[in-house]
Formats: structure tokens, C-alpha cells, sequence
């Protein structure tokens, strides 16, 4: 994990008709199916929704191993649900509630398959700037997302590292020796790079009220 | 579903405008400390080996170290990110699905709870300023303890109410299992907040002795 290669995994490039929509209407369409996993109260439905959207997903050209890569993740907690419901609450309803999650998940893996994670990025980065008059700043707010993409493998790596001397010492066991020598470094790191930062003129906020 | 996350996007820069570039850092980081801490394998405790994540304890040690506004825009910029796609919650879940699964609530709690105990750490911090020791550990856990019944378990019986459609009795006995562990986490996230303030004396200690010593 000592790169951002992990950041990529869920994106398929692609020049399908859902790679090329602009990425609000997919976003409407997460959105959308959200509402609508309220609303369906016929477990046919929700069949004939999830199989729309897994087609649709199909058609980006993700392919079905990336769809089930998507899935995988909630599947032991929705069959657990899925039994206990059908148990307490009988077939339809249980099948309604598991596949409502699924159309919620299937739409959001639709988003994140079909669009590469710089866009999205920007995507979160502009959502900033209609607040730009309450005193918003999109560009503090887009460093600062490039400042926590790049903590990441470092904190990673400051785990990795910790482990590895906590066991040297024989202390594999002890949570504290595991986790504290994490957070002084992160800590320290964080300092650090506020004071590259105010070092390069960045990050200061613009036109002090003070 | 999504309106709970758009007012954190409202709020988190509008409330930036005293952060310097220190505070930009550690909002950043501390937000990239929770994102690792829910990547990491989970860690051995005790004798026998229990497991426990370290996600919880880096929500509340973010609250516990940076107090309630910078606690809030890490924790909302690590949700924001996860919502949009980045494979950063737990188990290498992404995307805005996972607030349709039954753990939503406590993924919303997350924000909740780092802010609540935030606040009351600053609150606890200042009154306690002139004793250390004994009981400002005991206070700083009760808050901790306050701050992650009331949201994180709160939050989460509700979420699996919700999406899951248990009804309250039975989402309440699936939370009870998180108990354990939770009481776990909370002590050592004091331990660890009262051992990181003092190695660093302006992460949020001395802006709390100078709130206090301001008329």
C-alpha cells in the first residue's frame, strides 16, 4: 500500500454511453435509486430494478467480475439479514429489503466503475464553490483533499512500520505499543506538512477577518 | 440519504476561514488517520487475541486530539471522500451504496460522535486545567463513553432499523455486541489523547488553557 494504486481498483476505463454522461446525471441516478429503495414495496420490482442496473453496469463494459467485486463486500451481511428476515418477516419481504440494498449498491458501483477518481474528485472538490459567498474557499478545500490522499499510504506505512517493532520488542499484544507511536508520528506529520505548506504561501486563509 | 452529508460540505469550508495551514494539515491527515485505521487488519488484544478495529478509536482519538470544529471537517472530509468513491470505509467499501447497508448509521455516527466528544473534551480540558492526572482521564472517558452511545451506537440501532428493518429490541441486542470492544477502544483512546497532548502542548491544550484564561 505504499502507493495510491488502491485508489484506482474500482475504475474501469471505458468510452461507453455511461462513461461519457456527465457526472451529475450519474450521480442523480445514485440518488435516484437511493429513493427509490424507500419507496419499491414489491420485491418484483426491486428484482426488475437490480436487474436494469446490473445490465446497465454491464453495458459500461465494466465486466460481471467487477460487478461482483462491487457486490462481494456486503454479501455475508445481506444473507444474514436476508435469512433472520425471512424467518421473522416471511420470502417477499425479505427479498424486497436485500435487494433494495443491492440496487443502492449496484448504482453507486455504477458511478464509481464509469468515472475516473480524479474527476470524482473534482466532482467533490466543486461542490465547494457554490458556498464560495458564506466564505467558502474551493481551493483550501481541493488542497486538502490532496494533502489526505497523499496521508493515506503514510499512515498505512507508519502501521506497518509500528507492527514490525512492536513484535521485534515482543509486544505484539499490547494495544497501546501498537497504536500510540502511530498517532505521535501522524501528528508530527501533520505539523509538518502545515509548515511546508505556510512555508510555500499555501493553506493561509486569504483575507484574515482578524 | 445524501442531505446529511451536503451540509457537512456546507459547513466544513465556511468554519475554515481562521484555520491556518497547520490546521489544514492536520484536518487532512487526521482525516487519512481514520481512512488507515479502517484499512488496517484489525489488532490482537489481551491474552486470548480478540480483534478489534481501529476505526472507532482513531474517530474518537480525532475528536479527543483536535476538539469539536477541526474534529468535525476530518471526519466529514473522510466521509465526503468515501461517498465519493474512494474504497476507504471499512473493509474496502466505497460509494454513496453504503448508506443503503445496515452500517450507515454508525458510518453517520462516526461525524457525530468525533464531534460531540471534540466539545466535551475542550470543555473537560479547561476545567481541569490546574489538576492532571486521575481525573481528567476518568472525565475525558466518560465523554468519550457519552459521545459514543448517544451517536455511534444510537445512530447505528437506528441505521439497521432502517435499512435492515429489524424492529428496535432485536437492532439493539445486534449493537450490544459492539459494547466490548467499544469500552476497550474508549480507554485506550484516552490514554493515548492525554499521552498526545502532552507531547504536543498546542494541539488543543493551549488553546483551551488560553480560552480559560480569558476573561
Amino acid at each position: 500500500m505504499s502507493s495510491h494504486g488502491f485508489l484506482l481498483a474500482a475504475y474501469a476505463p471505458g468510452s461507453s454511453l455511461i462513461h461519457r454522461a456527465p457526472l451529475w446525471l450519474k450521480f442523480l441516478l445514485v440518488v435516484g435509486c437511493g429513493m427509490a429503495s424507500f419507496l419499491i414495496a414489491d420485491w418484483a420490482v426491486s428484482a426488475a430494478v437490480l436487474a436494469l442496473l446490473c445490465g446497465l453496469f454491464l453495458l459500461s463494459g465494466a465486466g460481471p467480475a467487477r460487478l461482483f467485486r462491487a457486490v462481494r463486500p456486503v454479501l455475508p451481511v445481506l444473507a444474514a439479514i436476508g435469512l433472520f428476515q425471512w424467518w421473522q418477516l416471511g420470502a417477499p419481504t425479505a427479498a424486497r429489503i436485500v435487494l433494495n440494498v443491492l440496487i443502492c449498491v449496484v448504482a453507486a458501483s455504477i458511478l464509481t466503475a464509469t468515472t475516473p477518481v480524479q474527476a470524482l474528485l473534482d466532482g467533490v472538490a466543486s461542490l465547494a464553490r457554490p458556498f464560495r459567498r458564506f466564505g467558502a474557499d474551493p481551493e483550501r478545500f481541493a488542497l486538502t483533499i490532496a494533502i489526505m490522499l497523499r496521508s493515506i499510504p503514510f499512515v498505512a506505512g507508519a502501521y506497518m512500520d509500528v507492527r514490525d517493532s512492536a513484535r521485534a520488542r515482543g509486544l505484539e499484544r499490547n494495544p497501546r505499543a501498537l497504536v500510540l507511536p502511530v498517532f505521535i508520528s501522524t501528528v508530527a506529520f501533520a505539523r509538518q506538512t502545515g509548515e511546508a505548506l505556510a512555508a510555500r504561501g499555501l493553506g493561509e486563509p486569504e483575507d484574515p477577518e482578524e | 440519504m445524501t442531505q446529511t452529508d451536503h451540509p457537512a460540505i456546507a459547513r466544513t469550508p465556511r468554519r475554515r476561514s481562521r484555520w491556518n495551514a497547520t490546521d489544514l494539515g492536520l484536518i487532512a491527515v487526521f482525516a487519512a488517520l481514520v481512512a488507515g485505521s479502517a484499512l488496517i487488519a484489525a489488532i490482537p488484544v489481551g491474552g486470548l487475541g480478540v480483534p478489534i478495529t481501529l476505526q472507532t478509536l482513531a474517530v474518537m482519538l480525532t475528536g479527543l486530539a483536535l476538539g469539536p470544529a477541526r474534529a468535525f471537517a476530518a471526519v466529514g472530509l473522510y466521509l465526503l471522500l468515501g461517498f465519493a468513491g474512494l474504497p476507504i470505509f471499512s473493509g474496502g467499501r466505497s460509494g454513496l451504496g453504503v448508506l443503503a447497508g445496515p452500517s450507515a448509521g454508525y458510518i453517520i455516527g462516526f461525524l457525530l460522535a468525533a464531534t460531540a466528544v471534540g466539545w466535551l473534551a475542550v470543555v473537560v480540558l479547561a476545567r481541569t486545567a490546574n489538576r492532571t492526572g486521575k481525573l481528567r482521564g476518568i472525565l475525558l472517558f466518560a465523554a468519550a463513553m457519552v459521545s459514543s452511545i448517544v451517536f455511534i451506537h444510537g445512530l447505528g440501532i437506528l441505521g439497521m432499523m432502517v435499512n435492515a428493518k429489524l424492529d428496535f429490541s432485536k437492532a439493539f441486542l445486534a449493537d450490544l455486541a459492539f459494547y466490548p470492544g467499544d469500552i476497550i477502544k474508549n480507554v485506550l483512546a484516552v490514554s493515548i489523547a492525554l499521552a498526545l497532548h502532552k507531547a504536543f502542548p498546542d494541539l488543543l491544550l493551549s488553546r483551551v488553557r488560553t480560552a480559560d484564561t480569558r476573561p
